[in-house]
């Protein structure tokens, strides 16, 4: 189960991550080393001397060809990873153009990924990475790995799990991802402009952080239109049980008729959902919204029988932390902000084609 | 469909002779074991039919608990059937998940005929059934450590296989019409046509136990085992037949779901295995076999279900939805036990 969770729902901790923290420019700059000339205001924190000899390659050290990223991601044949390296991939080509490389280092399972990934961050520095980009999954076990790369001056940048909290506790340049309660509040958002007034969050996870994020954003999201949302909390006896879950949902919908939206935090759910809605007549009526984006959520959407789901876009976690470390390697290039979020994007009718042909193309 | 064993009891010729005066497994299978089964269904009918309302007693309402006690009732009468003979099988979730990946896997995934899928995922549930009772009886270790073993080693080798074959931990797949039309159908657009399999299992299940001998030897395996072998019944032939039935009842649910929801997923199932067991006990079966009956488990299985979904009828705060089903099936349980109870000792006064 633990497997599942991390891949599926893989950015757990970053509901922590606050955006505009103004200070964290400087301290994260700070533990690079690095002669930073991308930041503004931040230069200044930037103790040039500090560790000059391994920050003299690391940050804008003029020739590429002695660039080698690592980048620490889950496992390459785990369909929201795949798509992640997706975007490694397609970033790594600049790279090799320029004659330096990407290395991608996977787990074999997730059953011990704390450990397992904080292996892999040392494997990367003692294989001579110029800058590692991982994910913060699990920071108790991985925190102490990321410091050993920040304090020999290796620049690191945190993706899809960590978020800002965590990327200042380590000294990593920035983070990439996505954002849970600022998903739920876009999600929120999207059924307030659709004119739904009384959305239900179906948790069938509850009292996880994550989820417990998501269905308090949508709550944040909906009530800007003057709509409310109630999470309906599903026990364990129902997990894993599509049956049970949609007899739930659709029990909550004959029970309260002013509901006219559903969202679930996951796209099996969602199946559940859209059946609990047919079985209780309220199609058309009632509109349903899911996080997590897969085929069948597509077809529904394409067919008008969906309204939206929320895609957290990994291609653009794994293309953006690879370009973000090379132009740092190479020029001392930096973005300004602190947290580079890829997510949300509602999948709606309006563009569900194009989300359709990037499945296809496997970049979504 | 008077599946009671109790019935059949009287007639078993060399079971009941040399054995000790056990008011469980004797006396007390003459009064009908699912009376207190039955009071509770009603009881907890009525309290939702209360606090739930029209909507509770619609069909829409009556679809919600129907539609999940056929599902787990199809995997609760064979466990029951174990239970009474003294077993128990924790397999069933990860059974019910592997055939559900192999259906996919096969017809979905790799686009082979469904009813090669179908055969193939019931046959995955036989295999681990004979596993298990093989084991079982074999190796004498408790059945409650190898099913769980088998649980665990199953859910894994769905997990590793599905990962290897596919890449992903989730497949959907399409079904032809006529897979559809007698696994997923919902009839009236609210009933699953999984109603009507649990019927089939009840009545073939209640024939063989009233009509044939089996019915006895089950009930003996259960409350006497060394007798029971004495008399010459195959306690270990029927203990592996049963655990294969019990394997085909979770495989079946999980062909139903993948035609009913369109696909399969690994992490599904789990629930089964603890909800099955409380669907039994509630019908009055004793957890250490000897005692029990099909009519009790289809009993409790209503009242688990009734339980689980009368719930969201209420329109009370679903946080609270797992404590109502905890106090709501101990009471149920309790007033079993009691009436049990009751009625052994009214028998044994007028005997006495």
């Amino acid at each position: 189960m633990k497997g599942t969770l991390a891949h599926r729902r893989p950015s757990t901790r970053t509901r922590t991550a606050v955006v505009g923290l103004l200070a964290a420019a400087a301290l994260t700059a700070c533990s690079s080393g690095a002669t930073s000339s991308g930041g503004s205001s931040s230069t200044s924190a930037a103790p040039a001397g500090g560790s000059a000899t391994s920050a003299a390659p690391a940050a804008g050290s003029g020739g590429s060809s002695n660039i080698s990223i690592f980048v620490v991601g889950g496992k390459s044949d785990d369909p929201f990873w795949s798509k992640v390296k997706r975007g490694v991939d397609d970033a790594a080509k600049v790279v090799e153009a320029a004659g330096g490389k990407v290395t991608w280092l996977g787990p074999q399972n997730y059953d011990n990924l704390g450990p397992d990934a904080a292996k892999l961050i040392l494997s990367a520095k003692s294989q001579g990475a110029t800058a590692l980009i991982g994910a913060d999954w699990v920071p108790d076990a991985q925190n102490q790995a990321f410091k050993t790369l920040t304090d020999a001056g290796i620049p690191v940048f945190l993706y899809n799990a960590g978020g800002v909290t965590e990327a200042k506790n380590i000294g990593a340049l920035s983070y990439v991802g996505s954002e849970e309660e600022l998903a739920g509040k876009a999600g929120g958002e999207f059924f307030g402009t659709n004119g739904a007034k009384n959305v239900l969050c179906v948790n069938t996870l509850p009292g996880a952080a994550n989820t417990e994020a998501r269905c308090k954003g949508v709550s944040e999201g909906i009530s800007a239109s003057g709509g409310k949302s109630s999470q309906l909390p599903l026990p364990s006896s129902n997990f894993g049980n599509p049956t049970a879950v949609t007899q739930a949902i659709k029990a909550a919908l004959l029970k309260d008729p002013s509901i006219d939206g559903v969202v679930t935090i996951a796209t099996q759910d969602a199946d559940s959902a859209a059946a609990a809605i047919d079985q209780a007549e309220a199609t058309g009526k009632v509109k349903l919204g899911t996080f997590d984006m897969d085929d069948n959520q597509l077809s529904r959407i394409k067919d008008g029988k969906q309204l939206f789901c929320i895609d957290q876009q990994p291609y653009l976690q794994g293309y953006l932390a690879v370009s973000q470390a090379y132009a740092y390697n190479a020029y001392g290039l930096r973005v300004a902000q602190e947290s580079v979020l890829t997510g949300p994007a509602i999948v709606s009718k309006d563009n569900v084609d194009a989300a359709i042909s990037g499945v296809k193309a496997g970049v979504r | 469909m008077s599946a009671q064993l109790s019935e059949a009891r009287p007639q078993a010729p060399s079971g009941a002779a040399p054995r000790p005066p056990s008011p469980l497994s004797i006396r007390g299978l003459v009064y009908r074991p699912e009376a207190g089964a039955l009071i509770g269904t009603l009881g907890v009918f009525v309290f939702f039919a209360v606090f739930g309302g029209s909507k509770f007693l619609a069909a829409g309402g009556t679809a919600s608990w129907l539609n999940v006690a056929a599902e787990l009732g199809i995997i609760a009468i064979p466990v029951g059937l174990l239970m009474v003979a003294g077993e128990l099988d924790l397999s069933v979730g990860s059974v019910l998940a592997s055939s559900s990946m192999t259906l996919a896997i096969v017809s979905g995934h790799w686009g082979g005929p469904m009813i090669l899928g179908i055969v193939l995922a019931l046959a995955a549930g036989v295999v681990t059934g004979l596993l298990n009772g093989l084991l079982v009886t074999r190796t004498n270790v408790p059945s409650f450590v190898v099913t769980l073993a088998t649980n665990f080693g199953m859910a894994g080798l769905t997990l590793g296989l599905s990962r290897v074959i596919t890449g992903t931990t989730s497949v959907g797949i399409k079904p032809d019409p006529a897979s559809k039309a007698v696994f997923g159908t919902l009839i009236g657009g609210q009933f699953e046509v999984a109603i009507f399999w649990w019927l089939a299992v009840a009545a073939v299940v209640a024939w063989v136990l009233q009509m044939t001998k089996y019915g006895n030897w089950v009930l003996a395996v259960g409350g006497d085992p060394v007798s029971a072998r004495a008399c010459g019944i195959p306690t270990e032939r029927l203990k592996v037949v049963l655990y294969v039935a019990s394997g085909f009842g979770a495989a079946l649910v999980g062909v139903i779901q993948t035609c009913l929801y369109n696909g399969a997923q690994v992490a599904n199932g789990q629930s089964f295995v603890f909800n099955s067991i409380i669907a039994v006990v509630v019908g009055g079966v004793l957890l250490t076999g000897g005692y029990g009956s099909v009519i009790g488990v289809i009993l409790g299985t209503l009242t688990f279900a009734i339980v689980n979904q009368g719930i969201y009828y209420t329109g009370w705060n679903a946080d609270w939805a797992s404590f109502i089903l905890g106090v709501l099936i101990l009471a149920a349980v309790l007033m079993n036990n009691t009436f049990r109870r009751l009625a052994l000792s009214a028998r044994a006064g007028k005997k006495a």
